[in-house]
């Protein structure tokens, strides 16, 4: 009865005429633009923050090795970064203990804005999108949009949060001229979920730098919604124009404990929360084209002994030093560094003797240090009041069982299965990519991939246990390179092909070149099957003799002597590759096997054979 | 007497009583009459001259409320060249009946104030004995165009006796409908909730007529009685056959009543027992806490509400640069385009909610408001609908209350333009309680003596007579008013 309503208010959200059907449309194509890169680099990219964006023409693989090399450095130097800055140091952080409180404000995945039926959109032509209220025109009032409830429960649900019975709006005052009505409606007294938690696996962690005492539980306090402001463009030297489509945007803002207590934590903590909000479809990519802001709350205070400055507390959690709130950090990276650096800061302050001030601070990339914004004195005061227009929200418990029976699986079962289990054995940084890409689109179609081989090939287990594998390639490397640029689609070259193409491959009946040909003929539109096309362009792998193949290589030996004599006398063993790939070219598609060719090649030149993968 | 010609002697009274400020902007004469020609002509019975129907009449409209044909400008700097792009839900309704807008009447600035001093259009004013007297506030300009026949009836807002006051010091009938009944869907909001909007007629049935074309669900409106909690409502009143048991509050016998105003109040009372009613004393015994509260509440929702006014996305900017860089763009915008009342308010309001404030004035407030509403649930006789518990009530309750709209008459201008602040929020004590519960409550103007000619120079001894009804009871104190009303009246 309940899943049928819910069913009925989806489809009713999908037909509902008078939300702008191009921005809809927009929206679904979004990730589908940003598909070209592959979301792991783009995280990458939060992390890495001054990355500039890679060559569009760049191939696909070298996109991912760049991008994991990125990561590779940006590990090193961020454990070097820590390192050096405690140098002085390691001794210090065994002395104080760091505590640190993250809000994080995520745009919610809405047809429409939280207080009227104005589309939400996201590159739409500025202050199309924007009804009376959203202006704060006098004599409108606020319509609350039920609908924009569903992806925040998601999000609350998925982050083990009590979801509340009662929940209600306030105002929050303050005045800036992005915020039309002079305050943010939000939920200050009475926010609709509380208490929840989440984990912190190694497999969260980058390489190297996971804690070793295992997962780790920070809770959050609660989950808000509250609207987004306009957007404001500079026009320099003194022009200000404001879009007013994204005003009213709904948000929601994950409000943690103070139970974090190092940097690299605060930031696997945060992306975590990403891939959270991702997975359960709560959010807009937005939120990967930077549309993630945080703020920050660190104090320290010395491990052992009594300290009579530890008599803070935040959220219910005591003993904590003086904290101070750094506002408005736009990525993981610039969380981290700048926890890094406001913790330095307050230990050297206390060392030297000081006191730290609760204050509000502020961070620039790239910066080595926070800035004081404003003092205690100068804080604002945001005069909550009860949005008198607003009735109280009231949630249901059938509408909580039902979401909570129908959220998607959340990555860290995914990525488990994928990496643990026999039937894929993924690595840990495929698994995630194929998470992350599309909408996890591409992972429903690696599952077909690896269902239709495993039929193939049910009869031999020892290719069996490496399909997972193969098809892992396939699909992100092979695949993923013609879909470079343009949208993903699992229809251009459906599972069952791209399982008939790999399993020819692995039955040694055409070549690797050969099968990334027929898989490209695939995706231009070939409509022929790949049996057929294998049989009519006579691509199967007829090879060569044992003869033939001894005497092409003889004639090349002799042909580049020198070459021969460089990589026997000086051991130039890149160079076999050289002459493997002329035997290749000088024969027929589909004849010379490389393994085999570099074999015969070796046998002439008196060679070690080659190690066996 | 025919439609036009009723609406021609309006037009005509607009030019003759143009000094007395009512309107700040007033539609084309010639397209009003024409208008009204041709409603007469497609009902050409003489249904069209009924004394209920707004159809084919002229109606002003406070200028705090939406019309997209003329400006809306709430009587503020800030606003004073705003176009709507929208008519107000009751704007729309109103001409779905048929009436014509004759203009926008004149306010205190965003409906705050007690005189009507406060308008950036300048004061709306009576003129009485040759001497210039309050029109009352904050609807003073609703209520000078129906006492001086601009219009046929007018439409105002009642946050905390905005429309009952006027009516009471220029004898007319102002009623405000329970909180929810009438839409706020393009009434400029100064306390949401407190805002109602209310009507003003010369008599009881030209109001019960607007009030009948306006009394509908609103989804535009998220304050709105949804039909759901209407139907629970009482559909109609006694119609007057019913004997009521009538409250007297002994409250509202204050040490600065008005003689004249008590004199009236004791008349009513006489009036409405001789026609077989019963009188009981009551005890409201939050009231003397009501202002207060009302005081706390009204300003702290205006701050709110009025944060939305820089100039930027519509309304008036200051001239010149504005701003400092480490400002907002519209300090000095704010500055000039709001006046002192408003300002005033703005930062009381500021203050009670301020967070060294807010448990102190605001929750204080809130509390008293809850007192206030369960003082009335305590003595009238019938539940009050919106709340699932019942209080005990004091014996077998009351129907209705009646006490005096404002405790003096309509002040002399000479003698409140030196007056402090507080005195004028003096003036709203009798109404704000009804305010804070959301009740229904009309004022309807009786003589203190029987058997006095209307307009003569004794005309300023009018007072107003507040009929209070428990929530939803609108009908009951329509038909009660329309009783008081015609047995006060000096008669044909």
């Amino acid at each position: 009865m309940l899943a049928n309503n819910a069913r009925r208010a989806f489809a009713l959200l999908q037909k509902r005429p008078y939300i702008c059907q191009s921005c809809l449309r927009r929206a679904r194509s979004l990730p589908l633009v940003h598909a070209r890169l592959p979301k792991a680099r783009t995280i990458q990219t939060a992390t890495s923050g001054a990355q500039t964006p890679p060559n569009d023409d760049a191939p696909f693989r070298k996109v991912l090795k760049d991008a994991a090399k990125q990561k590779k450095k940006d590990n090193r130097s961020a454990s070097g970064a820590s390192k050096k800055s405690s140098k002085a140091g390691d001794a210090r952080l065994e002395k104080w203990e760091l505590t640190v409180g993250i809000e994080i404000h995520a745009e919610l995945n809405t047809a429409r804005k939280l207080f009227s039926g104005a589309a939400t959109s996201a590159n739409a032509t500025p202050n199309t999108h924007v009804a009376l209220f959203d202006t704060a025109f006098p004599g409108s009032q606020p319509h609350f949009q039920k609908e924009t409830l569903l992806p925040a429960l998601r999000a609350a649900l998925a982050l083990n949060c009590e979801i509340q019975h009662r929940s209600s709006f306030d105002r929050k005052h303050y005045f800036y001229q992005d915020q039309p009505a002079g305050y943010q409606i939000t939920q200050y007294y009475e926010p609709f979920a509380r208490d929840g938690h989440i984990t912190l696996y190694p497999h969260d962690f980058p390489a190297g730098v996971c804690p070793e005492d295992g997962p780790i539980i920070i809770g959050i306090k609660q989950v808000q919604m509250e609207q987004d402001t306009a957007k404001t463009v500079q026009q320099p030297p003194s022009t200000y124009l404001l879009d007013f489509n994204r005003v009213s945007h709904p948000l929601i803002e994950i409000i943690s404990l103070p139970q974090l207590h190092d940097p690299v934590t605060a930031a696997v903590f945060v992306r975590k929360i990403q891939t959270i909000l991702k997975a359960v479809n709560a959010v807009t990519a937005g939120m990967e084209m930077g549309g993630l802001r945080a703020d920050v709350n660190v104090s320290v205070k010395q491990k052992y002994g009594q300290s009579t400055n530890n008599i803070h507390s935040y959220h219910g959690v005591g003993e904590l030093g003086q904290r101070t709130e750094i506002k408005n950090l736009a990525s993981v990276k610039a969380i981290e560094d700048a926890i890094v650096a406001e913790r330095d800061r307050q230990i050297d302050l206390l060392e030297n003797g000081g006191v730290v001030e609760g204050e509000t601070r502020g961070w620039t990339l790239g910066s080595k240090t926070t800035k004081r914004l404003r003092g205690k004195e100068g804080e604002i005061d945001y005069r909550y009041m009860p949005d008198p227009d607003i009735a109280p929200v009231v949630i249901g418990q059938e509408l909580v069982d039902h979401l909570q029976q129908t959220l998607p699986a959340l990555s860290d079962e995914t990525v488990s299965t994928l990496v643990d289990s026999s039937t894929y054995g993924l690595t840990i940084k495929d698994a995630n990519t194929l998470i992350l890409l599309d909408d996890s689109d591409r992972l429903d179609f690696y599952y077909d991939v690896v269902e239709h081989l495993r039929t193939i090939f049910s009869e031999q287990p020892q290719i069996v246990s490496r399909l997972g594998k193969v098809a892992g390639n396939w699909v992100l490397m092979e695949l993923g390179a013609l879909f470079k640029n343009e949208e993903w689609s699992p229809t251009k070259v459906t599972p069952d092909q791209l399982a008939s193409v790999i399993a020819h491959v692995l039955r040694k009946q055409i070549t690797g070149s050969t099968a990334k040909r027929l898989l490209s003929m695939k995706f231009e539109g070939d409509a022929r099957s790949v049996e057929q096309i294998i049989a009519d362009e006579d691509l199967f792998l007829s090879p060569l003799t044992r003869n033939e193949y001894l005497h092409l290589a003889q004639s090349l030996v002799d042909e580049k002597a020198a070459m021969a004599k460089d990589i026997v006398e000086k051991q130039q063993l890149g160079k076999l590759k050289w002459l493997v790939g002329q035997m290749m070219a000088r024969s027929a598609e589909g004849t010379v096997e490389p393994a085999t060719a570099e074999a015969v090649l070796r046998e002439i030149l008196h060679l070690p054979p080659m190690e066996q993968k | 007497m025919s439609l036009l010609r009723h609406a021609e002697r309006q037009i005509a009274n607009l030019g003759k009583y143009s000094h007395l400020n009512a309107f700040i902007n007033v539609a084309d004469h010639e397209s009003v009459l024409a208008r009204v020609a041709a409603s007469a002509e497609s009902s050409p019975s003489t249904d069209n001259v009924n004394a209920r129907s707004p159809f084919g009449r002229l109606i002003a409209i406070k200028d705090n409320i939406c019309t997209a044909d003329l400006p809306t400008t709430a009587a503020s700097g800030i606003l004073k060249l705003l176009k709507s792009p929208y008519d107000a839900t009751v704007v729309k309704q109103l001409r779905e009946a048929g009436a014509i807008t004759v203009g926008k009447t004149n306010l205190d600035e965003f409906g705050m104030g007690s005189h009507n001093l406060h308008s950036h259009f300048g004061a709306s004013k009576l003129v009485r004995g040759g001497e210039e007297r309050s029109a009352g506030g904050s609807s003073g300009g609703s209520a000078v165009a129906v006492a001086t026949g601009q219009c046929w009836a007018a439409l105002g807002t009642d946050t905390g006796g905005s429309v009952r006051l006027p009516a009471a010091y220029t004898r007319t009938v102002g009623f405000k409908p329970s909180y929810g009944l009438l839409s706020r869907w393009g009434v400029i909001a100064y306390a949401n909730s407190l805002d109602t909007v209310g009507i003003l007629g010369q008599n009881v049935e030209s109001v019960e007529g607007v009030f009948d074309s306006l009394d509908f669900y609103d989804p535009q409106d998220p304050t709105s009685l949804p039909p759901s909690t209407r139907s629970r409502l009482p559909k109609q009143g006694s119609g007057g056959a019913k004997t009521l048991k009538i409250g007297v509050p002994m409250d509202y016998n204050i040490s600065t009543l008005d003689a004249t105003v008590r004199k009236a109040w004791l008349r009513s009372l006489q009036l409405l027992q001789a026609r077989g009613h019963t009188l009981h004393t009551v005890r409201l015994p939050a009231t003397q806490h009501a202002l207060s509260a009302y005081y706390v509440l009204a300003p702290a929702e205006a701050s709110s509400n009025l944060a939305k006014y820089d100039g930027i996305r519509y309304g008036s900017r200051a001239e010149g640069k504005d701003g400092i860089p480490d400002s907002v763009l519209f300090a000095k915008t704010r500055g000039e385009g709001f006046g002192p009342e408003v300002q005033r308010r703005i930062l009381l309001g500021a203050f009670s909610l301020s967070a060294q404030a807010i448990d102190n004035y605001f929750i204080q407030a809130q509390k008293v408001r809850r007192l206030v509403q369960q003082d009335f649930d305590n003595v009238f006789a019938t539940p009050n609908p919106l709340m699932t518990s019942q209080p005990e009530v004091d014996g077998e309750g009351v129907d209705v209350l009646l006490c005096p709209t404002a405790p003096t008459l309509a002040p002399k201008l000479s003698e409140i333009k030196g007056q402090q602040p507080l005195h004028a929020y003096m003036n709203d004590v009798f109404t704000v309680p009804a305010s804070l519960a959301g009740l229904p409550a009309i004022s309807v103007p009786v003589h203190a003596d029987e058997g006095v000619k209307a307009a003569t120079e004794e005309a300023s001894a009018w007072s107003g007579m507040q009929i209070i009804g428990q929530y939803g009871d609108d009908r009951v104190v329509l038909d009660l008013a329309k009783e008081l009303f015609e047995s006060a009246s000096p008669g044909p």
